[in-house]
């Protein structure tokens, strides 16, 4: 009877466990996988996020004027495995803790994370081209010096033709 | 009298689960959600209940699988009218991870008018009682 007693006041002196959500302030545990958050100008199309996608959520392509590519993620299908984030070689794809995903019917098909990569020239043929990011450059190598960066701006045939003189 | 009982069914939607062929992520977030203290649904004046024909709130989860797909629209019809769907995870909303299987008949928008979605997979309890709020919002309109 003692003990029952001690744990009822002890209870009482903790006050209420429930989170008082919809009326208060909640916690997020760290490294909740959420919503997804995508930065186009880290993004250098390899689209390993679209071969990679459990659920089939994102996609890649041309937009109609050839102008450049738009990157769509639909989060009505998103299984948040993280598979994506885990392959991005320039970290453009990131999970964020946002876990708010409740929407109307109405905004089922507007429920989309997107972004736009625009075509640049080639320096010196001007051929349209995905932009190289800078975050690729970093994982490719230590120290980027003037001569890489030069390369950053040639299409992949200009960069062989100036590698190979 | 009509008018009474109204106001007082807006304060007390009865929620009703449907399981559509679910892995069970999402029916254990919602037992979550309605069972354990930290979250409790019950705070919002909604309580679980087990016979179809008590059902408000409708909390659909699976993406209606082949086998399932009769006797969810039978219980979905026995449901009585006006009533608010909420479709609970991705796999009722698009398909999710099954789409395209052979042995999925949904998404459930094909066959049952869906008000509310809350994608996740699963979604967070607390993301849930978002939608639950969400449906509220529209039970009350429809009373």
């Amino acid at each position: 009877m003692s003990s029952f007693l001690k744990i009822a006041i002890r209870n009482l002196l903790k006050g209420p466990s429930t989170d008082p959500y919809p009326f208060g302030e909640t916690f997020v545990p760290k490294g909740l996988r959420g919503k997804i958050k995508y930065n186009a100008k880290a993004c250098v199309a390899c689209r390993m996020c679209e071969h990679v996608c459990a659920g089939g959520a994102i996609q890649i392509r041309e937009v109609a004027d050839k102008s450049g590519l738009e990157f769509i993620l639909w989060h009505n299908t998103c299984a948040f495995c993280g598979l994506c984030e885990h392959y991005c070689p320039t970290k453009a794809i990131r999970l964020t803790e946002d876990y708010h995903t409740a929407h109307k019917q109405e905004d089922k098909y507007r429920y989309v994370e997107k972004g736009f990569i625009k075509y640049v020239n080639c320096a010196q043929c001007g051929t349209p081209m995905v932009p190289i990011a800078s975050e690729l450059l970093n994982v490719a190598y230590d120290q980027v010096n003037k001569d890489i960066e030069k390369l950053r701006h040639l299409c992949p045939k200009c960069r062989q033709e100036r590698a190979l003189r | 009298m009509k008018k009474l009982l109204q106001k007082i069914a807006k304060k007390s939607p009865w929620l009703y689960r449907i399981n559509a062929g679910s892995c069970n992520g999402c029916d254990v977030e919602l037992a979550t959600t309605a069972c354990i203290p930290r979250y409790d649904v019950e705070r919002l004046g909604c309580k679980y209940c087990g016979s179809p024909k008590h059902a408000d709130i409708v909390l659909i989860t699976g993406p209606l699988t082949a086998r399932v797909k009769e006797k969810v629209l039978r219980l979905y019809d026995e449901i009585p009218d006006p009533k608010v769907t909420v479709a609970i995870g991705v796999c009722p909303i698009s398909g999710g991870v099954f789409r395209d299987s052979y042995a999925i008949t949904g998404p459930i928008d094909k066959f049952i008018p869906v008000d509310v979605n809350v994608p996740g997979c699963p979604p967070r309890p607390q993301a849930i009682i978002d939608g639950i709020v969400e449906a509220i919002k529209i039970w009350e309109t429809r009373l």
